[in-house]
Protein backbone atom coordinates (compact mmCIF):
# COMPACT_ATOMS: atom_id res chain seq x y z
CA UNK A 1 0.00 0.00 0.00
CA UNK A 2 1.19 3.10 -0.87
CA UNK A 3 1.66 5.85 1.94
CA UNK A 4 1.41 9.46 1.73
CA UNK A 5 3.65 11.06 3.85
CA UNK A 6 2.54 15.06 4.07
CA UNK A 7 5.28 17.61 5.45
CA UNK A 8 3.14 21.06 6.51
CA UNK A 9 5.37 23.82 6.22
CA UNK A 10 5.45 26.39 8.86
CA UNK A 11 4.15 29.62 8.38
CA UNK A 12 6.56 32.44 8.34
CA UNK A 13 6.34 34.71 11.64
CA UNK A 14 4.42 37.92 10.79
CA UNK A 15 6.85 40.83 10.95
CA UNK A 16 6.05 44.03 12.47
CA UNK A 17 7.50 46.81 12.37
CA UNK A 18 7.79 48.74 15.73
CA UNK A 19 8.30 52.77 15.90
CA UNK A 20 9.17 54.27 19.05
CA UNK A 21 11.92 56.07 20.83
CA UNK A 22 10.56 55.18 24.38
CA UNK A 23 12.82 52.23 25.72
CA UNK A 24 9.33 51.20 28.17
CA UNK A 25 7.15 51.07 24.69
CA UNK A 26 9.61 49.24 22.70
CA UNK A 27 9.79 46.28 25.29
CA UNK A 28 5.99 46.27 25.97
CA UNK A 29 4.98 46.17 22.38
CA UNK A 30 8.21 43.62 21.24
CA UNK A 31 7.15 41.36 24.24
CA UNK A 32 3.55 41.25 23.19
CA UNK A 33 4.74 40.58 19.61
CA UNK A 34 6.37 37.55 20.60
CA UNK A 35 4.01 36.16 22.53
CA UNK A 36 2.00 36.21 19.46
CA UNK A 37 4.35 34.45 17.70
CA UNK A 38 5.32 37.60 14.92
CA UNK A 39 9.07 38.90 14.60
CA UNK A 40 9.58 42.27 15.54
CA UNK A 41 11.75 44.71 12.91
CA UNK A 42 12.31 47.95 15.79
CA UNK A 43 13.05 51.20 14.89
CA UNK A 44 14.21 53.43 17.85
CA UNK A 45 12.88 56.66 15.86
CA UNK A 46 11.43 57.99 12.63
CA UNK A 47 14.16 58.27 10.46
CA UNK A 48 15.27 54.91 11.27
CA UNK A 49 12.07 53.73 10.72
CA UNK A 50 11.74 55.30 6.93
CA UNK A 51 15.63 54.42 6.21
CA UNK A 52 14.03 50.38 6.95
CA UNK A 53 10.30 51.12 4.71
CA UNK A 54 12.61 52.48 2.07
CA UNK A 55 13.89 49.19 1.37
CA UNK A 56 11.51 46.57 3.31
CA UNK A 57 7.66 46.34 2.85
CA UNK A 58 7.32 42.41 4.07
CA UNK A 59 5.38 43.70 7.08
CA UNK A 60 2.38 42.63 8.43
CA UNK A 61 1.48 45.46 10.28
CA UNK A 62 2.91 49.09 11.76
CA UNK A 63 3.12 50.36 14.92
CA UNK A 64 4.39 53.68 15.36
CA UNK A 65 4.84 56.40 18.56
CA UNK A 66 3.63 59.48 17.49
CA UNK A 67 6.13 62.26 18.18
CA UNK A 68 9.33 60.56 17.45
CA UNK A 69 13.06 62.55 16.43
CA UNK A 70 13.36 63.48 12.73
CA UNK A 71 9.91 62.17 11.55
CA UNK A 72 7.15 61.75 13.33
CA UNK A 73 4.64 58.92 12.86
CA UNK A 74 1.91 61.30 11.23
CA UNK A 75 4.53 61.85 8.46
CA UNK A 76 5.44 58.12 8.08
CA UNK A 77 1.70 56.84 7.65
CA UNK A 78 1.43 59.61 5.20
CA UNK A 79 4.88 58.15 3.24
CA UNK A 80 3.40 54.71 3.59
CA UNK A 81 0.15 55.27 2.34
CA UNK A 82 1.61 57.30 -0.88
CA UNK A 83 4.16 54.05 -1.55
CA UNK A 84 2.50 51.36 -3.57
CA UNK A 85 4.29 48.41 -1.94
CA UNK A 86 3.67 50.09 1.45
CA UNK A 87 0.12 51.19 1.19
CA UNK A 88 -1.91 47.88 2.16
CA UNK A 89 0.27 47.52 5.82
CA UNK A 90 -2.03 48.25 8.91
CA UNK A 91 -0.72 50.77 11.21
CA UNK A 92 -1.56 51.65 14.57
CA UNK A 93 -0.60 55.04 15.97
CA UNK A 94 0.25 55.14 19.66
CA UNK A 95 0.47 58.63 21.65
CA UNK A 96 0.25 60.24 24.56
CA UNK A 97 -1.46 63.48 23.60
CA UNK A 98 -4.44 63.56 25.04
CA UNK A 99 -6.03 65.52 21.72
CA UNK A 100 -9.13 64.01 19.84
CA UNK A 101 -7.44 66.31 17.25
CA UNK A 102 -4.93 63.88 16.58
CA UNK A 103 -6.35 60.70 16.64
CA UNK A 104 -8.52 62.36 13.85
CA UNK A 105 -5.03 63.42 11.78
CA UNK A 106 -4.46 60.10 12.24
CA UNK A 107 -7.03 58.26 10.59
CA UNK A 108 -7.34 61.28 7.87
CA UNK A 109 -3.77 60.25 7.27
CA UNK A 110 -4.22 56.20 6.75
CA UNK A 111 -3.96 54.99 10.06
CA UNK A 112 -6.08 51.63 10.90
CA UNK A 113 -6.16 52.04 14.88
CA UNK A 114 -5.12 54.47 17.27
CA UNK A 115 -4.08 53.42 20.70
CA UNK A 116 -4.11 56.41 23.63
CA UNK A 117 -1.79 56.23 26.68
CA UNK A 118 -1.59 54.84 29.54
CA UNK A 119 -2.63 51.46 28.24
CA UNK A 120 -3.71 48.86 30.28
CA UNK A 121 -1.64 45.45 29.22
CA UNK A 122 -5.30 43.74 27.96
CA UNK A 123 -5.40 46.96 26.07
CA UNK A 124 -2.59 46.88 24.40
CA UNK A 125 -2.55 42.97 23.73
CA UNK A 126 -6.26 43.23 22.15
CA UNK A 127 -5.13 45.87 19.86
CA UNK A 128 -2.02 43.97 18.35
CA UNK A 129 -4.15 41.09 18.05
CA UNK A 130 -6.47 43.67 16.28
CA UNK A 131 -4.24 44.92 13.97
CA UNK A 132 -2.40 41.60 12.95
CA UNK A 133 -5.97 40.14 12.23
CA UNK A 134 -6.89 43.35 10.30
CA UNK A 135 -5.93 43.75 6.50
CA UNK A 136 -8.58 45.70 5.35
CA UNK A 137 -7.48 48.69 6.60
CA UNK A 138 -10.63 49.04 8.81
CA UNK A 139 -10.75 52.27 10.93
CA UNK A 140 -10.87 51.67 14.74
CA UNK A 141 -10.01 52.97 18.15
CA UNK A 142 -8.21 50.44 19.82
CA UNK B 1 24.84 55.41 34.78
CA UNK B 2 21.92 53.74 35.67
CA UNK B 3 21.91 52.70 39.58
CA UNK B 4 25.06 55.04 40.46
CA UNK B 5 24.11 56.08 43.95
CA UNK B 6 25.02 59.59 44.65
CA UNK B 7 23.67 61.59 47.45
CA UNK B 8 24.62 64.89 47.45
CA UNK B 9 22.81 67.60 46.76
CA UNK B 10 25.08 67.79 43.51
CA UNK B 11 22.95 65.00 42.14
CA UNK B 12 20.11 67.03 41.40
CA UNK B 13 22.40 68.85 38.88
CA UNK B 14 21.36 68.67 35.37
CA UNK B 15 24.22 66.98 34.16
CA UNK B 16 25.00 64.84 37.08
CA UNK B 17 20.62 63.48 37.98
CA UNK B 18 21.19 59.84 38.51
CA UNK B 19 18.60 57.06 40.25
CA UNK B 20 19.81 54.98 42.43
CA UNK B 21 19.20 51.81 44.90
CA UNK B 22 18.43 53.93 48.34
CA UNK B 23 19.10 51.60 51.26
CA UNK B 24 16.00 49.41 51.08
CA UNK B 25 14.40 50.00 53.80
CA UNK B 26 10.33 49.97 53.66
CA UNK B 27 9.45 52.75 51.29
CA UNK B 28 5.82 54.19 50.72
CA UNK B 29 4.79 57.08 48.99
CA UNK B 30 2.24 57.59 46.41
CA UNK B 31 4.63 58.52 43.84
CA UNK B 32 4.72 55.16 41.89
CA UNK B 33 0.94 52.95 41.38
CA UNK B 34 2.43 49.51 41.93
CA UNK B 35 -0.78 48.42 40.85
CA UNK B 36 -0.74 49.88 37.47
CA UNK B 37 2.86 48.79 37.17
CA UNK B 38 2.97 44.81 38.11
CA UNK B 39 -0.58 44.43 35.89
CA UNK B 40 1.69 44.30 33.11
CA UNK B 41 3.06 41.01 35.03
CA UNK B 42 0.46 39.40 32.72
CA UNK B 43 3.20 39.58 29.77
CA UNK B 44 5.93 38.12 31.51
CA UNK B 45 7.58 35.99 29.24
CA UNK B 46 8.67 32.16 30.10
CA UNK B 47 12.32 32.50 29.45
CA UNK B 48 13.12 33.33 32.66
CA UNK B 49 13.58 36.98 32.78
CA UNK B 50 11.37 39.34 34.93
CA UNK B 51 9.94 41.79 32.71
CA UNK B 52 9.07 44.19 35.21
CA UNK B 53 12.43 44.44 36.39
CA UNK B 54 13.22 45.23 32.78
CA UNK B 55 10.60 47.97 32.34
CA UNK B 56 11.83 49.41 35.60
CA UNK B 57 15.81 49.65 34.57
CA UNK B 58 14.36 50.91 31.29
CA UNK B 59 12.52 53.36 32.53
CA UNK B 60 14.89 55.57 35.15
CA UNK B 61 17.60 55.15 32.44
CA UNK B 62 15.00 56.91 29.85
CA UNK B 63 13.47 59.26 32.73
CA UNK B 64 17.13 60.19 33.63
CA UNK B 65 18.43 61.02 30.12
CA UNK B 66 14.58 63.20 29.53
CA UNK B 67 15.58 65.21 32.54
CA UNK B 68 18.88 66.06 31.01
CA UNK B 69 17.67 66.98 28.12
CA UNK B 70 14.61 69.19 29.14
CA UNK B 71 17.01 70.90 31.39
CA UNK B 72 19.38 71.31 29.00
CA UNK B 73 16.93 72.63 26.31
CA UNK B 74 15.21 74.97 29.17
CA UNK B 75 18.13 76.52 29.65
CA UNK B 76 19.08 77.44 25.77
CA UNK B 77 15.12 78.44 25.38
CA UNK B 78 14.84 75.11 23.15
CA UNK B 79 11.44 74.59 23.90
CA UNK B 80 10.51 71.89 21.01
CA UNK B 81 12.93 69.91 22.73
CA UNK B 82 11.78 70.49 26.34
CA UNK B 83 8.05 70.04 25.02
CA UNK B 84 8.82 66.32 23.37
CA UNK B 85 10.98 64.90 25.89
CA UNK B 86 8.18 65.60 28.76
CA UNK B 87 5.33 64.38 26.27
CA UNK B 88 7.89 61.21 26.02
CA UNK B 89 8.55 61.27 29.56
CA UNK B 90 4.57 61.47 30.42
CA UNK B 91 4.10 58.74 28.22
CA UNK B 92 6.26 55.91 29.90
CA UNK B 93 5.29 57.43 33.15
CA UNK B 94 1.55 57.29 33.21
CA UNK B 95 2.04 53.68 31.43
CA UNK B 96 3.91 52.53 34.28
CA UNK B 97 1.96 53.91 37.08
CA UNK B 98 4.79 56.58 38.05
CA UNK B 99 1.86 59.53 38.76
CA UNK B 100 2.96 62.60 39.58
CA UNK B 101 6.52 62.09 37.21
CA UNK B 102 3.72 62.15 34.58
CA UNK B 103 1.73 65.06 36.07
CA UNK B 104 4.19 67.57 36.27
CA UNK B 105 5.97 66.42 32.77
CA UNK B 106 2.26 67.30 31.64
CA UNK B 107 3.11 70.63 32.50
CA UNK B 108 5.97 70.74 30.98
CA UNK B 109 4.73 69.81 27.84
CA UNK B 110 2.96 73.36 27.56
CA UNK B 111 6.18 75.09 28.71
CA UNK B 112 7.17 77.81 26.18
CA UNK B 113 8.77 81.54 25.81
CA UNK B 114 6.10 82.97 27.21
CA UNK B 115 6.89 80.66 31.49
CA UNK B 116 8.62 82.62 33.36
CA UNK B 117 12.26 81.22 33.68
CA UNK B 118 12.54 80.55 37.37
CA UNK B 119 8.85 78.78 36.79
CA UNK B 120 9.76 76.43 34.12
CA UNK B 121 12.60 75.93 36.87
CA UNK B 122 10.62 75.10 38.99
CA UNK B 123 8.73 72.39 37.44
CA UNK B 124 12.24 71.03 36.65
CA UNK B 125 13.19 71.12 40.33
CA UNK B 126 9.97 69.36 41.21
CA UNK B 127 10.13 66.95 38.17
CA UNK B 128 13.84 65.49 39.52
CA UNK B 129 12.32 65.71 43.24
CA UNK B 130 9.57 63.32 42.17
CA UNK B 131 11.34 61.34 39.97
CA UNK B 132 14.04 60.33 43.13
CA UNK B 133 10.68 59.47 45.10
CA UNK B 134 9.09 57.27 42.62
CA UNK B 135 12.72 55.90 41.97
CA UNK B 136 12.81 54.73 45.57
CA UNK B 137 9.72 53.03 45.00
CA UNK B 138 11.03 51.18 41.88
CA UNK B 139 14.09 50.31 43.20
CA UNK B 140 12.49 48.53 46.47
CA UNK B 141 9.71 46.97 44.06
CA UNK B 142 12.68 45.52 42.03
CA UNK B 143 14.93 44.60 44.94
CA UNK B 144 12.26 42.82 45.85
CA UNK B 145 11.37 40.91 42.83
CA UNK B 146 15.11 39.76 42.60
CA UNK B 147 15.29 38.16 45.97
Amino acid sequence: METFRMTLKQPAPKRVLVADDDPVMRLLITTILKQQDCEAVVANDGREAYRILQTDSRFSAAILDMTMPFLEGLDLIRYMRSERRLMRIPIMMITAAQDIKLMASSFTAGATAFLPKPFTPEQLQSAIRMLLGNRDSTRRAA
Amino acid sequence: MLFDRSTTDDSRDMHSFTISPMNVVRITNDAVDLDVLNAFQQLQPDDGSDLIVELIDLYLQDASQRIGEITEASAKGEWATVNRAAHNLRGSSSNLGVRHTAEICGELERADGRLARAAVAELIERLKAELVRASELLIAERQRRLQ
